[in-house]
């Protein structure tokens, strides 16, 4: 990044509480309207980092520049004046009203012998309106909803007037209206106002859609900083959680979009645990009839892959979101040359190879003929088998003898996707 | 809406109800004094103003009564009711907490033992012409709150709770020290426990002269804190967020407010109540902008002591009641009932 452009830099930050290392030589710069998110689990130092940069804690080493100067030779009101928080909520000790809770923003220009001057007016009827809280600016800030309270202390920092802002979960206790609401007013300040955004996010989708970089925070240190699709991915996010996540695009905004993993505790543990034998599986795909298959050997931790998948096909997406390799094929149309030698590639340096309950046409023909290979090349070869395959032919009867020969050649036939591991 | 101008209106009709306040407390007394003459004599006092004021019409008597007795007793309460309600303010906004007063952190317990061992074993010192009782309950609230304050220091961090924890232990050991010196001086305990249920019997020009000065100038100073308190009370990591130095403010405030407590106690005995309701009676009139409550509440304080007082003096004439019963019979329901018509609002 260019030096000259960055409002924020911080250098080698180590920072320990109570002789527990926080901050690991944390080092990153940011540039003047960037909007980056910093991720991490509880304990992972982002609430540390922003109480650094923003001066509330002290006693770190290394060094903090805003706008090129060092924090350390600040007073806090300039720090205020170049860096505001928004906290997570604010519960001020006695009753003050809407516009008095506003005016404490202009804190850093008022001077402690003097009052609040027309100026300071002006910015606080300027940011209220922006937040729209007008209407209610002689109101009691305790009386107020959880939203409108937000709306008031998001009021409260855009009256500090400075160029960074840094977002300590502004939205975490809000509903859904109301993070949307938010989201939209800082993306609208990171655009129009060209502030420099950083923010940490407790939902993890919330931040990859809007912010232009990615800080990953593990154990005090960065694990990996820039922009979202270099920086998140399912390898990257296990490592940094310690959980397992789907990482998908969004159909619409063709945004990375992350979702957990859920399953009850026996395959949860299985997930974490080594698997017993360390198998190549490759599993014959299409219909959607290899996603249940798919998604039991990756819980059970085997090493996937899968084809051929015409693209638009569910078990593409499956696929795609666990982040496993596979062929495709281009939308309905029958299974090329290429991509059926692709396939046998797959197939020739697997250990296993699946046949789930797939529908057969003249167009996937071809994927019968790849595990008619395997068990040729003296593959284990697992076929689910509960509707018969009569019913599931559609070549007039050529895919139904090819599939009775593999059988016959030494098929493993089970009646249902969980069988599957028992053969394992 | 300017903050100074509603300042302004605010103590301007405070500061009216405190002259008025003041003649009919020069009025009321032993001696039957007319508003009228009251009146005359106060004015006869004001520079510039006594010209136009024929003394000679006045009775001598009267004059010497208004002058050297009724005066520095009004004067005398009107300061300590500034301090303390000074005080109250500043604690309840340092600890965020509503149910602070003057002596939360042991001001009173220390004063009280100091003034026991000054009444009991030490003979009159005569310094500056202050009783000794003072002087002594004066180190003993000082000592206590250095004290207190030492012991809630953790590495340049005062530490709210240890302070109101500390306050409270220490207050228990000391009030036990002043009940065993009590039983063992069984015939000094009147005087004892007079002193500490507080009051100005004792109240003369050379007390005032002392108390005034140190007063005003430590309100004074604590007064430019108090957009600092405000946003204290958001609390501390907020309070830093918008750039005030929160660990500097609140050490100031912390010791100003414990010499404002210190000095006021020390001078009139343990007086409850005043530092803790006056702020809440403001907090409901002016909001609790520390900016107009702290001034208002100062003002406010005066008028409140100066009513108790004047109460406590006159009620069973001639028999003085401690202005510190005044204070918590009458003060005490007031406050409940401002309590119960207001239900949560004033926090």
């Amino acid at each position: 990044m260019n030096r000259d452009n960055s409002v924020l830099s911080v250098k080698n930050l180590n920072f320990s509480y109570n002789h527990k290392k926080v901050l690991d030589n944390v080092s990153f710069d940011v540039g003047r309207e960037d909007f980056i998110s910093i991720l991490g689990p509880n304990g992972a130092g982002k609430s540390t980092l922003v109480n650094l940069i923003s001066g509330v804690i002290k006693g770190y080493e290394g060094i903090i520049k805003v706008g090129g100067r060092n924090i350390k030779d600040s007073n806090p009101k300039d720090i205020a004046k170049m860096i505001a928080v928004v906290p997570q909520y604010t519960n001020p000790a006695f009753g003050f009203t809407v516009a008095e809770m506003v005016m404490m923003g202009r804190n850093p220009y008022i001077s402690r012998f003097g009052m609040e001057r027309k100026e300071d007016f002006n910015e606080v009827g300027k940011v209220m309106e922006k937040t729209r809280i007008l209407s209610f600016a002689e109101r009691k800030f305790s009386e107020l909803s959880g939203g409108e309270k937000q709306r008031v202390i998001i009021a409260q920092v855009l009256a500090q007037d400075s160029p960074i802002l840094l977002l300590d979960e502004p939205t975490s206790h809000l509903d859904i209206n109301f993070q949307i609401e938010f989201i939209n007013l800082f993306l609208n300040l990171n655009k129009k106002d060209k502030k420099t955004i950083i923010g940490i996010f407790h939902d993890i989708n919330l931040a990859i859609q809007n912010s232009k970089k990615i800080m990953l925070l593990k154990e005090g240190r960065v694990y990996d900083f820039g922009r979202c699709e270099k920086v998140i991915s399912r390898q990257s996010l296990k490592s940094v959680f310690n959980s397992d996540v789907f990482v998908g695009k969004n159909p619409i905004t063709k945004k990375m979009y992350v979702s957990p993993i859920f399953s009850p505790t026996g395959q949860r543990a299985a997930a974490g645990k080594k698997v017993k034998k360390h198998l190549r599986i490759h599993v014959i795909g299409g219909g959607g009839a290899a996603s249940p298959v798919i998604n039991l050997l990756q819980e059970s931790g085997y090493d996937l892959s899968c084809g051929v998948i015409n693209t638009l096909d569910t078990d593409l997406d499956t696929a795609q979101m666990l982040g496993i390799p596979y062929v495709t094929e281009a939308p309905f149309s029958p299974i090329s040359i290429g991509s059926q030698n692709k396939n046998l590639q797959f197939v020739k340096s697997s250990d296993v190879v699946i046949l789930p309950e797939l529908e057969f046409g003249y167009g996937n023909f071809s994927n019968l003929v790849s595990v008619k290979e395997a068990v040729g090349l003296g593959k284990k070869v697992i076929i689910v088998d509960k509707k018969s395959i009569g019913k599931r032919d559609y070549t007039g009867g050529k895919a139904e003898k090819l599939y009775r020969k593999i059988i016959k050649d030494g098929a493993i036939v089970v009646k249902s996707v969980d069988k599957v591991l028992s053969h394992l | 809406m300017g903050t100074g101008r509603k300042t302004l209106k605010y103590i301007l009709i405070l500061l009216i109800l405190l002259i008025l306040m003041v003649i009919v407390a020069s009025s009321i007394g032993a001696a039957k004094i007319g508003l009228k003459d009251t009146s005359l004599i106060l004015a006869s006092f004001i520079p510039g103003i006594n010209h136009f004021i024929d003394t000679a019409r006045l009775d001598l008597r009267d004059i010497v009564i208004i002058s050297q007795i009724r005066i520095p007793r009004i004067f005398l309460s009107i300061f300590v009711g500034i301090a303390l309600a000074s005080a109250g303010v500043i604690f309840q906004g340092l600890f965020r907490n509503p149910m602070a007063d003057p002596f939360v952190i042991g001001v009173s317990a220390g004063a009280a033992l100091g003034a026991t061992i000054g009444l009991v074993f030490v003979k009159d010192i005569g310094l500056l012409n202050i009783s000794t009782t003072t002087i002594f309950a004066l180190f003993g609230a000082l000592a206590t709150t250095f004290l207190v304050y030492g012991i809630s220091r953790i590495k340049g961090k005062v530490s709210v709770i240890t302070l109101l924890l500390s306050g409270i232990a220490l207050s228990a050991m000391l009030s036990a020290m002043t009940y065993l010196i009590m039983i063992f001086k069984t015939h000094d305990m009147a005087k004892i426990v007079f002193w500490i249920m507080g009051g100005f019997t004792s109240a003369s020009w050379s007390n005032f002269i002392i108390l005034a000065p140190v007063v005003t100038t430590l309100v004074i100073i604590s007064g430019f804190f108090m957009r600092d308190l405000n946003i204290i009370s958001l609390g501390d990591e907020r309070a830093a967020q918008l750039g005030v130095q929160v660990d500097r403010v609140k050490k100031i405030l912390l010791v100003l407010a414990s010499l404002i407590a210190a000095v006021a106690v020390s001078m009139s005995g343990i007086i409850g109540f005043v530092g803790l309701i006056t702020p809440h009676i403001l907090r409901l009139l002016v909001g609790p902008d520390h900016k107009i409550l702290y001034p208002t509440s100062a003002v406010a304080g005066g008028i409140v002591l100066l009513m108790s007082d004047t109460l406590a003096r006159t009620v069973l004439m001639p028999r003085e009641i401690p202005v510190g019963i005044i204070t918590s019979v009458i003060g005490v329901p007031f406050f409940l009932y401002l309590l119960v018509k207001s239900k949560r609002q004033i926090f």
